[in-house]
C-alpha cells in the first residue's frame, strides 16, 4: 500500500482551485498549527519526522530551522526554492500545477515555526504558466484569508510573492538564488556565513526545496511517527520520482523512501521499451553519479545511495539503453555544466570548458590515447575545489561515467 | 589571542584573523590571486586552498578564521596537488604572451608557475579567443585574454572611486572583466588597476614596451605633487644616467602606508614623474661676469655680501624667497638663517598655484611641505614685486615658481634693480638670464629630509635617484651659509646630515619632537 501524500490529489479536477482544496481537507494543518501548536512544536515534529531536504542536497529540514538565531534585531525570510534546474527532475512542477496550495500551507506553516513574515518563491523563468498558477493560488488564499494579515484570525502575518529566475542553473544553488532575488549576478556566495544567520538582504534566511515544504502539512497532521512509517526512521515520507528515458511510462512515481529502484523502472516504469536493453541508470538528476545495470539491485533513499557511491540527489531516474552512446551522454554532460558554469571560480570556469572541449574532439574522432586519464585528471582538480557544489556536480557524473564505462569511451579513440 | 600551528610552527593572533595573514606574520606565504588586503576576501581565485586539520575538504586561507589549535598545513601534498591544479588551470586559458607582456617579471602566474607549477602541459586544445589590446581608460591597456578574472579592478572601482566603470559581463567560460558601454576609466586613480592586476590583462600604456621590470631598481621616495605625501616607488634604470640618455624614471608605483595614503596613489603623481628628467638645471650659470664660480665659493661669496649689509645696517635689504617644496630642514635652516640671524622681514612664499581636491588622496595644495612651513612658524605672506624689489641689495630666491607666477618682462624690471640675486633651482626657467648666479639643487627624489604631510605625519625620505651634475642640496648650502656668516658657527657645525637637523629640530619646536626615533 503506498501513501500517496503529495499526488494524492493530482488526478482531482481543479485541485489546484482553492475551493476544491478546501473540501479535500485543504488547509487543516494551517489551523492545526496556527492555533494548536506553537512554534518549539512545530519544530520537534519536523526533526523527529527526519525530513530530509529533497532539493538535492538532502540536509534535514528541521535542523536547517533551527540554525536560524533567536532575538535577532532583522527580518527573517523564506526562500521556496523553486528553480528545478537539476537535468532530469521535474517534480516540482507537478506539486505546484496541480496542488500549489499544499506548498502554500507548507509555507505558511514553516514561516509560523521560524517568525517569517516574507515568504519568495523562487520560480525558473521557464516555468512562466506555472508561476502564473502560483500567483492565482496566492491570491486565492490571500482572498481567504491564509495569507497576509492576521492569517485566520491567528494575529500571524506572511507575505508570499513569486519571483521568476531567468535560465541560470547556477541560480539554484542557495546563495546564488539570493543573489538573484536581490537583483545581482546569480554568483554563489562564500559560505560562511550561511543563509540561516547572513541571508536574503543580510537577514537570517531558510531556503528548502519545493517538495521539502509540501511535506510539511502532512507531518504536521499526521506525526512524525507516521512520517517515518511511510519512509524509513531516518528518511521520513515519500519521494516522487521522476522517470524518464527509454521506458515504456516515463513520468512522475510517488513512492516511500527505501523503494527498490529495480522495481520503479521495472514494474511501475514498464520497463524497458521494446527492443532497448538496460545499459545504465543515473538515480538522482544529472549530477548523481551513474549506475551500470549491474548495479541497480538498490534501496532509494539518501544513504543507500551514499553507500553505492551515488546519490539520491532530486530522486530523477534517467534510464539509459544500450542503443546510446556513452560518449554522447558524456558529451551532453560537459555541454551542460560548461554552459552553466558561473565563471566566478577557477576550476568549474576553465575545468568544464577544458573537459567539454576534450570530449568534442573524441566525438569527432580525434580523440587521443591520454585523453581519458586527462579527463580524469581534471575533474578530480574541480571536486572539492570550488566556491560552489556546481563543480561538484559537474565532476562526480563525469569522474563515474569515464571510470564505469572505460573499454567502451576507449573505443572511440581507437576508432 | 588565538594559538594556531601552521606547518607545526606555532603562530599567535588576535582574534577574527584569516589563516592567510596569521600566516603572513609567521612569514609564510600563501600564493593568491583574488586576494588583496584592500578589499574584503573574494575566494574566487582558488590558489590559497590550505589544508586543516580535521577538515575533510581543503579551505581557503583568505577567508578562513582562526580557531584556537587549529592546525594549518601550506605544503602538505594535498595542498600542492591542489595549487598545481589549479594553476594549470589559470594556464590553461592563458595566452602565451610573456615575450610581448609588460608584467613579465612582476607576474604572479609567472612566479606561481616557477614555484608551484613546473609540470608538462597537457592542454592541447583550442584556446578561447578574446578582446586584445584595447583601450581601457587614457592611461590602461585591456587585455581579456590574460585575464583570471580575480576581479580586484572591478572591487577597486566599486569600493574606492566608487565609480563602478568596470563590470563582469556573460557566464562561465564567457565571463570577462569589461568596461560598462560608452565609458573608459577615466578617474584619477586609474593607474592604480595597472598596479592591481596580478597579471598582464591591464596595463599601463605608458610604460608599454619601454624596458622590462627586471631591468629597473626600486627605490622609495614621497611623491611632492601635493600634500598628502604618498609613499611611492620611483622606478629608474641606474645603468642609464640622464646624460645622454634623456630619461632614466620608467615608472613611479604605490607604497602601502596605512596612515598616510593606504595602498593607492593617484594619477597626478603617478605619471607626473617626467620632471625628474626633463628642463633640469645641471650646471651653474653666472650671468654677471663673476669668473668661475663652483659650491666651494658660494657660500663665502654670499656671506660676505651678507655681512658687509649687516655692519652697514641695512638688514631689510636681504630678501629670500622659499616655497613649500623645501623639506623641514631646509625651511628651519632658512628661519634660523634670514629670521633668527640675519633678522630681514624680507621673507616671501612663492608656491605653484592650487588645485581641486578630491574626496580620496589629491589635496588643494599641490606643494608637499606648507604644513611644516607651519610649524616651523613661518607666516607666508604674498609676494608682490614691488615690496621685494624696493630698496633690496641681495635676492636669494629658492625655487623657480616666480616665473610661473610672474611674466619674464615684469621679473626683468624688478630684478633689475637689485644688485645681486643669487637662484637656487631644480630645473631651468626664464629666471636663469635674469639673475645673476642660478645654481642647480636636486629634486625630493634626489636628496634626502623631511616633509610634513597635510594631517601632520612627518615623513623622512632618502634619496631614490642620483644627484644631477653639479648640483648641491638646499640643506647643505644653507648649512654652509650659516656657518660662514659666523654668528652661530658652533650651532651649524654640528649639521651634518639631515637627521641631525631633525633632532635638533625636535628640542626646539615640540611639533617635531615625536619624530625622534
Amino acid at each position: 500500500m503506498n501513501e500517496k501524500i503529495l499526488s494524492k490529489l493530482f488526478d482531482v479536477e481543479q485541485a489546484h482551485k482553492i475551493d476544491v482544496y478546501l473540501e479535500k481537507d485543504g488547509y487543516r494543518a494551517v489551523r492545526k498549527a496556527l492555533t494548536d501548536m506553537n512554534a518549539e512544536q512545530i519544530l520537534e515534529e519536523v526533526k523527529k519526522a527526519s525530513l530530509r531536504g529533497r532539493g538535492g542536497a538532502g540536509f534535514p529540514a528541521g535542523v536547517k530551522w533551527g540554525f536560524v538565531p533567536k532575538g535577532v534585531d532583522k527580518p527573517k525570510y523564506l526562500c521556496v526554492n523553486a528553480d528545478e534546474g537539476e537535468p532530469g527532475t521535474f517534480k516540482d512542477k507537478y506539486i505546484m500545477s496541480y496542488n500549489p496550495h499544499l506548498l502554500i500551507e507548507g509555507i505558511i506553516i514553516t514561516s509560523y515555526c521560524v517568525g517569517i513574515h516574507q515568504a519568495y518563491i523562487y520560480i525558473r523563468g521557464e516555468y512562466e504558466n506555472i508561476a502564473l498558477r502560483l500567483e492565482q493560488a496566492i491570491a486565492e488564499a490571500v482572498d481567504k484569508g491564509y495569507l497576509g494579515k492576521n492569517i485566520i484570525g491567528s494575529g500571524f502575518e506572511l507575505n508570499l510573492f513569486v519571483h521568476r529566475g531567468a535560465g541560470a542553473y547556477v541560480c539554484g544553488e542557495e546563495t546564488a538564488l539570493l543573489e538573484s532575488l536581490e537583483g545581482k549576478r546569480g554568483n554563489p556566495r562564500l559560505k560562511p556565513p550561511f543563509p540561516a544567520s547572513i541571508g536574503l538582504f543580510n537577514c537570517p534566511t531558510v531556503i528548502n526545496n519545493v517538495e521539502t515544504l509540501s511535506n510539511v502539512p502532512s507531518i504536521i497532521l499526521n506525526g512524525a511517527d507516521w512520517f517515518g512509517q511511510v519512509g524509513l526512521p531516518k528518511d521520513g515520507g515519500t519521494r516522487i520520482f521522476g522517470v524518464s528515458g527509454m521506458v515504456k511510462k516515463p513520468g512522475i512515481y510517488e513512492l516511500p523512501l527505501g523503494s527498490s529502484l529495480k522495481e520503479i523502472i521495472f514494474d511501475y516504469a514498464g520497463g524497458m521499451k521494446e527492443g532497448k536493453e538496460l545499459k545504465a541508470v543515473i538515480p538522482g538528476g544529472m549530477s548523481a553519479p551513474v549506475l551500470t545495470a549491474d548495479e541497480i539491485d538498490i534501496k532509494m533513499d539518501f544513504d543507500s545511495l551514499v553507500e553505492a557511491k551515488s546519490m539520491l540527489g532530486s530522486a530523477a531516474i534517467i534510464v539509459i539503453d544500450k542503443d546510446t552512446s556513452m560518449l554522447d551522454v558524456l558529451r551532453l554532460v560537459t555541454k551542460f555544466y560548461a554552459h552553466e558554469s558561473c565563471g566566478q571560480c577557477t576550476p568549474c570556469r576553465v575545468g568544464n570548458n577544458w573537459i567539454r572541449k576534450t570530449v568534442n574532439r573524441m566525438a569527432e574522432g580525434r580523440g587521443k590515447k591520454d585523453d581519458l586519464d586527462n579527463i580524469l585528471r581534471l575533474a578530480n582538480n574541480i571536486l572539492g575545489k570550488t566556491l560552489c557544489p556546481l563543480g561538484d556536480a559537474a565532476a562526480m557524473p563525469i569522474i563515474s561515467i569515464v571510470q564505469k564505462f572505460r573499454q567502451e569511451l576507449e573505443s572511440y579513440i581507437r576508432n | 589571542m588565538v594559538k594556531i600551528f601552521i606547518d607545526d610552527k606555532p603562530v599567535e593572533v588576535e582574534e577574527g584573523t584569516t589563516v592567510f595573514n596569521a600566516a603572513e606574520t609567521a612569514g609564510i606565504s600563501i600564493p593568491h590571486l583574488c586576494y588583496h588586503p584592500a578589499f574584503a576576501p573574494e575566494g574566487t581565485c582558488r590558489m590559497c586552498l590550505v589544508e586543516i586539520e580535521g577538515l575533510p575538504k581543503l579551505e581557503l586561507a583568505c577567508s578562513t578564521v582562526v580557531r584556537e589549535g587549529m592546525k594549518v598545513f601550506t605544503k602538505s601534498e594535498k595542498v600542492v596537488e591542489a595549487r598545481r591544479g589549479v594553476l594549470e588551470f589559470l594556464l590553461a586559458d592563458h595566452p602565451l604572451d610573456c615575450p610581448i607582456c609588460d608584467q613579465a617579471g612582476d607576474c604572479k602566474l609567472q612566479d606561481y608557475y616557477e614555484e608551484y607549477g613546473l609540470y608538462d602541459s597537457h592542454f592541447i586544445e583550442v584556446k578561447e579567443k578574446r578582446g586584445k589590446k584595447t583601450k581601457l581608460g587614457p592611461h590602461l591597456m585591456h587585455d581579456q585574454e590574460r585575464c583570471v578574472l580575480c576581479r580586484r579592478c572591478v572591487r577597486f572601482l566599486k569600493e574606492v572611486t566608487k565609480t563602478q566603470e568596470m563590470g563582469v559581463f556573460e557566464r562561465g567560460v564567457h565571463a570577462e572583466v569589461n568596461i560598462h558601454e560608452g565609458i573608459l576609466v577615466d578617474n584619477n586613480y586609474s593607474g592604480n588597476l595597472a598596479e592591481l592586476c596580478p597579471v598582464g590583462a591591464i596595463t599601463d600604456t605608458d610604460f608599454r614596451f619601454k624596458t622590462r621590470s627586471w631591468f629597473l631598481d626600486k627605490e622609495n621616495s614621497i611623491c611632492p605633487h601635493c600634500s598628502r605625501g604618498c609613499n611611492i616607488t620611483i622606478e629608474h634604470n641606474t645603468h642609464f644616467h640622464r646624460f645622454p640618455v634623456p630619461q632614466r624614471v620608467y615608472r613611479v608605483k604605490s607604497r602601502f602606508n596605512p596612515d598616510v595614503n593606504g595602498y593607492w596613489i593617484c594619477d597626478l603623481g603617478r605619471y607626473g614623474y617626467s620632471y625628474l628628467d626633463e628642463n633640469r638645471l645641471d650646471e651653474i650659470h653666472v650671468n654677471n661676469g663673476i669668473s668661475k664660480l663652483d659650491w666651494q665659493g658660494i657660500a663665502p661669496l654670499l656671506a660676505g655680501k651678507i655681512n658687509r649689509l649687516r655692519y652697514m645696517n641695512k638688514v631689510s635689504h636681504i630678501a629670500v624667497v622659499l616655497n613649500t617644496w623645501l623639506t623641514n630642514e631646509e625651511l628651519y635652516l632658512a628661519k634660523k638663517i634670514f629670521f633668527d640671524d640675519i633678522r630681514t622681514d624680507k621673507i616671501f612664499f612663492v608656491d605653484p598655484p592650487q588645485g581641486k581636491a578630491d574626496e580620496i588622496l589629491l589635496t588643494e595644495d599641490r606643494t608637499p611641505n606648507r604644513r611644516g612651513a607651519q610649524e616651523i612658524g613661518f607666516e607666508r605672506d604674498s609676494l608682490d614685486l614691488e615690496t621685494l624689489s624696493e630698496k633690496t641689495d641681495l635676492l636669494i630666491i629658492f625655487g623657480s615658481f616666480l616665473a610661473e607666477k610672474f611674466s619674464p618682462a615684469e621679473l626683468k624690471t624688478h630684478l633689475d634693480k637689485i644688485e645681486t640675486t643669487i637662484l637656487l633651482s631644480s630645473h631651468t626657467s626664464e629666471l636663469d638670464a635674469l639673475v645673476d648666479i642660478a645654481l642647480p639643487v636636486p629634486t625630493i627624489a634626489e636628496k634626502s629630509g623631511s616633509l610634513t604631510n597635510c594631517n601632520g605625519i612627518v615623513q623622512t625620505f632618502a634619496p631614490a635617484l642620483e644627484d644631477c651634475r653639479d648640483s648641491c642640496p638646499e640643506w647643505r648650502f644653507l648649512v654652509d651659509l650659516g656657518k660662514e656668516i659666523g654668528i652661530n658657527f658652533k650651532f651649524f657645525s654640528q649639521f651634518t646630515s639631515t637627521q641631525a637637523i631633525l633632532e635638533e629640530m625636535g628640542k626646539e619646536i615640540a611639533f617635531f619632537e615625536m619624530t625622534n626615533d
